[in-house]
């Protein structure tokens, strides 16, 4: 439906669904008896209770399940599900295991951003005040078809090769409780490292697109609702890294930041419940909100072994100061992520060895586990108890879109004050509230679990 | 022609797989209509449709009165994703929710998933966890194009390089997660409960093609459908007994303790569950 009138006398209004984000969601937007905007907030439709079904199963069977927690990120949950096993069974994977795992994860970021880029993102980039009927890929199509087409090369470049190393692009068959099921054969490097190479030149393009794009649109609206709160990722030697040693979070304010254990982040994460929602929001006690994700983690850095995306990052920071707060530089972090995460895959698919031990058989027994891991959307934390016969006794998932939770309905309030005249919510305003509330790549699947 | 997408209680695991063809999907929409798709455009009401590709299953009061609405203005349902089709992985058990449920506020969950044909009438079946992009986007196109979609009615084996070894000592079957270890021998024989012989194919046996089990996401295949018992149970076990030479009567006892292994993505269809209702543990 529409933009629909007010409910609750006039008090409340619903923009239903927010478009163009994985999930069933709609934005609420609530009024003071003035007409003036008192609240806006982003809810979550859906339950479908994964980590549930996890209890009383045998603990190798956990992963398969839990990686339909989400299907855009299903295989970020299936390695982090691995890993809060192997964790609580006292398992380490082989070192070659461990090696592939990463690539695997490099892959999967590179073609969700480039997914979540051609499909969600680029309307509201390519054609800001385009009608809603042409505010889409296929309208983006019909007026730059070879950009499109680039794009999608390099998406379909990455899944082929995602399909050669990991057997599926989705199920990721390839990885185990306890290691991966092979390594990939020579002959599968070369033609995966071939695939790599093709798309470079369109990698190289979707940043300089989304750098122009993004000047544009910085001009075009107004941009004075910084984002609130810290910035969080993990980290390792305090740089962005998908399975960091450590959690590190710095104030949008300014300052340095801070490193935080494993064992320490877990223990200060304080989850809420809300009535209006399934979204259970996470925050770190003694911290204020914070932001998980592509933006946080350009924020933080990336490391010289990655010099392309190092160089863009240094150049974009030279025309707009670090630390980046705008939900306007969502488009150019997911791009630029893109080239880090297609950079990291290169270099460990040319150092990737295709022989020895991957797989580590598991002993479960009593105990407990975890698993801290940045997923393409940001940090996504898996903790399990196992029972004396090895059966899940308890199962817990922190999403990103947890995370992100405060922080986005602090912001949507603040865009929704600024954007919303009156109780009648115009299309244009509609599509302004749903760009904000893109900007923090919701997925309600993972966020709801 | 309109072509739609919904997805109820779903991951995005089957949208994301159709999106995953990229241009050829882009070409094929941009000559066509979206009717309505949150994921892709901007649209935000039913609209009379005439493909409407539908994930997920039906698990709360809101899924129920979409599925409802669209099932009253559209032409063709076509149920995407092993959830659609069978229930999925959330038929494994049963959802009890302790928070208070104000329906004024928030969609009722409903204990039980259900499989979208339970509360409509379904064109066709796109099955899988999440189905192939290729056998998705083959699908939409022939759809859109006026012709019957190919189907894929063998079996996982019958994708599979692995093939079946000189029969041995029998060994009891286990539903280990472990790699296989022998190159290029069918897992049965490796005693591990792969479920290929009773899944339906169209995947290019990508799971044991590196050497994992085939966990059946892609549910039941036509021979299993079309048998007098239309059971996985029972054409496991006769498949297992058969390619390890083991006693059937031990094999049927064996894979009776993996029930939930076998039916984890049906757990909650009526057909597939027909002779093992009360077999399978559902918390």
């Amino acid at each position: 439906m529409n933009v629909t009138g007010n409910e609750l006398a006039g008090q409340k209004v619903r923009i239903y669904p927010v478009t163009r984000i994985q999930g069933r969601a709609d934005i609420e937007v609530l009024f003071d008896p003035h007409h003036n905007v008192a609240e806006a907030r982003f809810r979550a439709l859906d339950y479908r209770g994964t980590d549930r079904m996890a209890v009383g199963m045998p603990a190798q069977r956990v992963p398969q399940v839990l990686s339909t927690a989400c299907g855009v990120c299903g295989p970020f949950h299936k390695l982090a599900s691995c890993m809060a096993v192997e964790s609580a069974c006292g398992t380490r994977v082989p070192a070659a295991a461990g090696t592939l795992r990463e690539l695997i994860c490099w892959l999967l970021l590179a073609s969700s951003h480039l997914a979540t880029i051609t499909y969600c993102a680029l309307p509201d980039f390519a054609l800001p005040t385009s009608d809603a009927a042409v505010k889409n890929v296929t309208g983006i199509y019909m007026v730059d078809q070879e950009f499109v087409s680039r794009l999608s090369h390099a998406m379909t470049a990455i899944y082929d090769t995602l399909d050669i190393i990991a057997g599926n692009r989705f199920r990721i068959p390839v990885i185990l409780p306890g290691g991966v099921s092979r390594l990939p054969a020579p002959s599968e490097i070369e033609t995966a490292s071939a695939l790599l190479a093709s798309c470079e030149d369109e990698l190289r393009e979707t940043v300089r697109l989304a750098e122009m794009l993004t000047r544009r649109e910085s001009r075009m609206m107004e941009t004075g609702t910084p984002l609130p709160g810290s910035y969080m990722c993990s980290v390792t030697d305090g740089l962005a890294a998908l399975l960091g040693t450590e959690v590190a979070t710095a104030p949008f304010a300014g300052g340095e930041p801070r490193a935080l254990s494993f064992d320490e982040f877990l223990s200060s994460l304080v989850e809420e419940e809300i009535d209006w929602t399934f979204v259970k929001p996470l925050t770190v006690d003694g911290f204020d909100c914070q932001l998980v994700g592509p933006l946080a983690r350009v924020n933080m850095g990336f490391g010289e072994d990655t010099p392309l995306a190092a160089m863009e990052r240094a150049r974009l920071l030279e025309q707009w100061e670090h630390p980046l707060d705008s939900e306007f530089f969502f488009l150019m972090s997911l791009a630029l992520e893109a080239v880090w995460a297609w950079e990291k895959a290169k270099r460990l698919l040319s150092s990737i060895s295709y022989d020895g031990e991957c797989w580590t058989s598991l002993a479960p027994a009593a105990g407990a586990g975890r698993a801290v891991i940045d997923s393409p959307r940001g940090l996504l934390v898996h903790q399990v108890e196992l029972d004396a016969l090895g059966a899940v006794s308890d199962y817990r998932v922190c999403s990103p879109l947890q995370f992100n939770y405060k922080t986005l309905n602090e912001h949507l309030t603040s865009v929704a004050a600024r954007t919303v005249g009156g109780i009648d919510i115009g299309e244009s305003a509609a599509a302004r509230l749903q760009m904000a509330v893109r900007s923090f790549s919701p997925c309600v699947p993972c966020g709801t679990h | 022609m309109y072509v739609s997408t919904v997805a109820l209680g779903a991951c995005g695991g089957c949208e994301a797989s159709l999106l995953a063809a990229g241009e050829p999907l882009v070409s094929l929409l941009s000559e066509h209509d979206i009717g309505f798709s949150s994921l892709l455009v901007d649209r935000r009401s039913i609209t009379p449709s005439d493909v409407v590709l539908m994930s997920g299953c039906v698990r709360n009061a809101e899924e129920l009165r979409l599925a409802e609405e669209v099932a009253r203005t559209s032409r063709k349902i076509v149920a995407v994703g092993t959830c659609a089709v069978y229930g999925g992985v959330a038929g494994l058990r049963r959802l009890e929710i302790e928070r208070s449920q104000d329906e004024d506020v928030l969609p009722r969950v409903f204990a039980e998933a259900r499989p979208l044909d339970q509360v409509m009438s379904v064109e066709m079946y796109v099955p899988g966890c999440p189905p192939p992009t290729g056998i998705l986007f083959e699908t939409v196109k022939a759809l859109m194009e006026g012709v019957q979609p190919l189907r894929h009615d063998a079996t996982v084996c019958s994708e599979c390089d692995r093939r079946v070894a000189r029969r041995g000592p029998a060994r009891a079957v286990s539903s280990s997660s472990g790699p296989a270890s022998g190159e290029g021998v069918c897992l049965l024989n490796e005693s591990l409960l792969c479920l290929g012989p009773v899944t339906r194919g169209g995947c290019n046996a990508s799971c044991p093609s590196v050497g994992t089990v085939c966990s059946g996401c892609r549910g039941p295949s036509d021979a299993v459908l079309s048998s007098q018992l239309h059971s996985l149970y029972s054409d496991m076990v006769s498949c297992v007994a058969r390619t390890t030479g083991a006693r059937r009567d031990k094999v049927a006892a064996q894979v009776e303790g993996m029930l939930d292994v076998v039916y984890t993505y049906t757990a909650c269809d009526p057909v597939a569950m027909f002779k093992v209702r009360g077999k399978v543990p559902r918390g």
